[in-house]
């Protein structure tokens, strides 16, 4: 956007202390070429408990598990391994089940039991044999982490949003209720979840409220769907904050002029909020948009706070699986498969993003 | 649609705790604006006109007072009940819309009151024998013609399919007159509406503010610090101050007889030159000269009005265009040049005169004779006043 054009339209006048301070610290112009290297050190010294930190703890793990995922029979204890595969990601798919013959792709088999795992080949000499396939990615935690992806990021964006422009719209005891509503932010996720799991029990207060007898949510014996509404629920009530944070303080920076101007125009509440309102919010919008989907994708704890483990319906299965929480259980011995679910994740949420930012391209008004 | 504001009054409640008092931003203001006329708020920042601008808008409650709309009262009437068109300081177009989106999104909002008719093509009436009416909405061909019809008269065809960042101050600036001329307004609210132009801009959009409102001959007040602003384009200027009406008349009228020292001060650029002065037998003196000579008339006249001419200590106003080179008679006037600057079409002599309260300045034709020194002068009456030293009293002479 022109940039030179935009303090007229916001209503904002280039201030000339802001002006004062940017000139005072703008880089000086080199007198000597040398300078800049003689010092080159210093700089890099001053960055160096970030860089060092970031190699170490972001940059090393995220190569190395792109490299992991494609190694064959890798063990992180010895760091063997038998060369470069793409085995990984077919198991993970549940393409390639495990058998005494190697990997037995899922086409060849001639016939499975119920649960999908257990498949049947026969070999070269036509005899029939077991192979294994891992089934929860496909069948748990990938539908599950998009559940709770399209469920929660959009419930919990519009919730914020509405509590953040009644928030703006009472002058008293707003940063009360800022305060308040910031709270669930910073409580651990794991203690809230422990709550949300004591208040969704078969005796407890959801179930009294509703007079809905002695329904199991959180419990052994709750089928995936009511298990789901229950931790949709609370993704939902400990994402508001942040979000209400981001909202707020970008309603704080319109114009209340533009609320005179829709006001004098007579236009509704309602039209105010969607012409002027949402549309002044939405470089906002985009960003807890983005930020969410990528915090849906990877979610994780709240499966662990509210459930304690990834089954809730008796069986045995890990019904309750996300994509994260796979990944997690696979370090225990099989990091090669949690590394090209990881690496699976990943390139899901590059392009979400990216179609988010495409289509938010035309939306979005800076 | 002729205004009339009553008594109003705008008090901003301090915070007795704090011992912040609070602050009457506008003190009981009577004001009349006839029917199609342009009238201009003037005054120094903070002297209520705006507030009392937004009064008029509904946007602010006054605290006390009426607001009349011809033979409405619209006090208490919500903003957009009362068929007002606003143009904020700063436009306040919305940035997301198209200039033709900012434009027409007025008239979306709009509901329009139609007769019912019945199979006998009268107005059909309820039980109660009105008439009935219903509401509907414009249709996107109505707005569409009355959104391009106004684009004309403000000269923003060009730029309808454009966002307004893409335009100019200017430009922006007619959009907004648009945006408030498009539902047919019956009275213009302008907020400062030229302070975010050039000053070559500022000349030509005040033209064009002049011409729109008289092709369109709706009531219009327009709220400006600039005092050059105000006085060439209204029909009547209104001069407050801390929230009083100084005076109010037509711009020549206010500017030649200033009804107290703020006003005189605060119209003309350059400003009035103060001086320490006194009145000694009818005469004005600056000084040891004598500036002005009061006539008989002049000291009847004050009679009746109540005003006192006897001798006494006074500050002596001249206009800067009040003198005129040359002369050697008894009552002339004397100051030293200290500079003098070349403005093109007049010159203008800079003095550093000892009985001066405010820089003094004075200007002159470019073609005249001067030098730096001493030079002597007459002055001419209608530009000489006199103010008594006490703040805020009427003028003497």
């Amino acid at each position: 956007m022109a940039v030179e054009n935009t303090p007229v339209t916001e209503g904002k006048k280039t201030n000339p202390i802001k002006a004062f301070f940017a000139n005072l610290f703008k880089p000086k112009e080199r007198v000597s070429a040398d300078a800049g290297e003689k010092n080159n050190w210093k700089a890099w010294l001053y960055l160096a408990p970030t860089i060092i930190l970031l190699a170490v703890f972001t940059f090393y793990p995220l190569i190395n598990t792109i490299f992991i995922a494609f190694l064959k029979n890798y063990d992180y204890v010895t760091q063997s391994h038998e060369g470069f595969t793409f085995e990984n990601f077919g198991v993970v798919l549940g393409l390639l089940g495990k058998s005494p013959d190697g990997m037995i792709p899922r086409w060849q088999c001639i016939g499975f039991e119920s649960d999908g795992v257990l498949g049947h080949y026969l070999d070269a000499s036509g005899a029939q044999k077991d192979a294994y396939f891992t089934m929860d990615v496909i069948r748990y935690a990938f539908p599950n982490t998009l559940i709770i992806t399209f469920v929660t990021v959009p419930i919990s964006i519009i919730i914020a949003l509405l509590i953040s422009i009644g928030l703006n719209s009472i002058p008293a005891f707003q940063k009360m209720f800022q305060t308040i509503f910031f709270i669930p932010y910073v409580t651990n996720a794991i203690a809230v979840g422990m709550v949300f799991a004591v208040l969704f029990d078969y005796k407890g207060i959801i179930n009294y409220l509703f007079q809905l007898g002695n329904l199991t949510w959180v419990d052994q014996g709750a089928p995936t769907w009511r298990a789901m509404i229950a931790l949709c629920v609370y993704i939902v009530w400990h994402s508001l904050p942040y979000k209400i944070l981001i909202f707020l303080s970008g309603l704080q920076n319109i114009d209340k002029q533009y609320y005179d101007a829709a006001k004098i125009d007579s236009a509704g509440g309602f039209k105010t909020m969607m012409n002027v309102t949402v549309p002044l919010l939405s470089p906002q919008i985009l960003y807890i948009m983005i930020t969410s989907f990528i915090g849906a994708f990877k979610e994780y704890t709240s499966v662990v706070g509210l459930f304690g483990k990834s089954s809730t319906d008796g069986g045995g299965t890990n019904n309750m699986y996300t994509v994260v929480y796979y990944i997690y259980d696979q370090v225990k011995g099989n990091v090669q498969y949690g590394a090209a679910a990881a690496v699976l994740l990943f390139i899901v949420i590059l392009l979400f993003t990216a179609i988010q930012f495409k289509v938010s391209k035309k939306r979005v008004h800076y | 649609m002729e205004i009339r504001i009553k008594d109003l009054t705008k008090i901003f409640p301090g915070n007795p705790k704090k011992g912040i008092p609070d602050t009457h931003a506008v003190d009981k203001l009577n004001i009349t604006i006839p029917d199609g006329q342009l009238v201009g708020l003037l005054g120094p920042s903070g002297c209520g006109k705006s507030t009392t601008l937004y009064m008029v808008s509904g946007l602010l409650e006054p605290t006390d007072g009426e607001i009349w709309f011809g033979d409405e009262d619209v006090t208490d009437l919500e903003p957009e009940k009362r068929g007002i068109g606003l143009v904020f300081q700063n436009y306040a177009l919305y940035p997301h819309m198209t200039v033709y989106k900012n434009v027409a999104f007025p008239l979306t909002n709009l509901r329009l009151e139609e007769p019912v008719l019945g199979p006998d093509g009268k107005q059909r009436v309820d039980v109660d024998g009105k008439p009935e009416y219903k509401k509907r909405k414009l249709t996107k061909d109505e707005i569409d013609k009355i959104v391009r019809e106004t684009a004309r008269i403000v000269q923003i065809e060009p730029y309808l399919e454009r966002k307004p960042s893409q335009l100019s101050g200017g430009q922006q600036q007619r959009v907004a007159i648009a945006r408030a001329l498009v539902k047919k307004p019956k009275v213009l609210l302008l907020d400062e509406p030229l302070s975010n132009l050039d000053a070559r801009l500022r000349l030509q959009t005040r033209e064009e503010i002049r011409h729109i409102q008289q092709s369109t001959g709706i009531t219009t007040i327009f709220v400006t610090h600039d005092q050059e602003e105000a006085m060439s384009i209204s029909d009547k200027i209104v001069v407050m101050k801390l929230g009083i009406k100084q005076q109010e008349g037509v711009p020549q009228d206010v500017y030649n007889d200033p009804c107290n020292k703020f006003v005189a001060n605060f119209l003309g650029t350059p400003p009035i030159n103060l001086f320490k002065g006194r009145i000694a037998d009818h005469k004005v003196y600056v000084g040891e000269d004598c500036v002005r000579v009061i006539t008989p008339e002049e000291v009847e006249s004050a009679k009746k009005l109540g005003r006192d001419l006897s001798d006494q200590e006074v500050t002596v106003g001249i206009r800067p265009e009040g003198i005129v080179i040359g002369g050697n008679e008894p009552d002339n006037f004397r100051f030293k040049v200290d500079r003098i600057l070349t403005m093109g079409r007049d010159i203008m002599l800079v003095s550093d005169h000892e009985q001066k309260l405010s820089d003094t300045k004075f200007v002159i034709d470019a073609f005249t004779k001067v030098s730096v020194g001493e030079v002597t002068c007459s002055v001419k009456p209608h530009k000489c006043f006199a103010f008594s030293l006490a703040e805020g009293e009427p003028r003497l002479i």
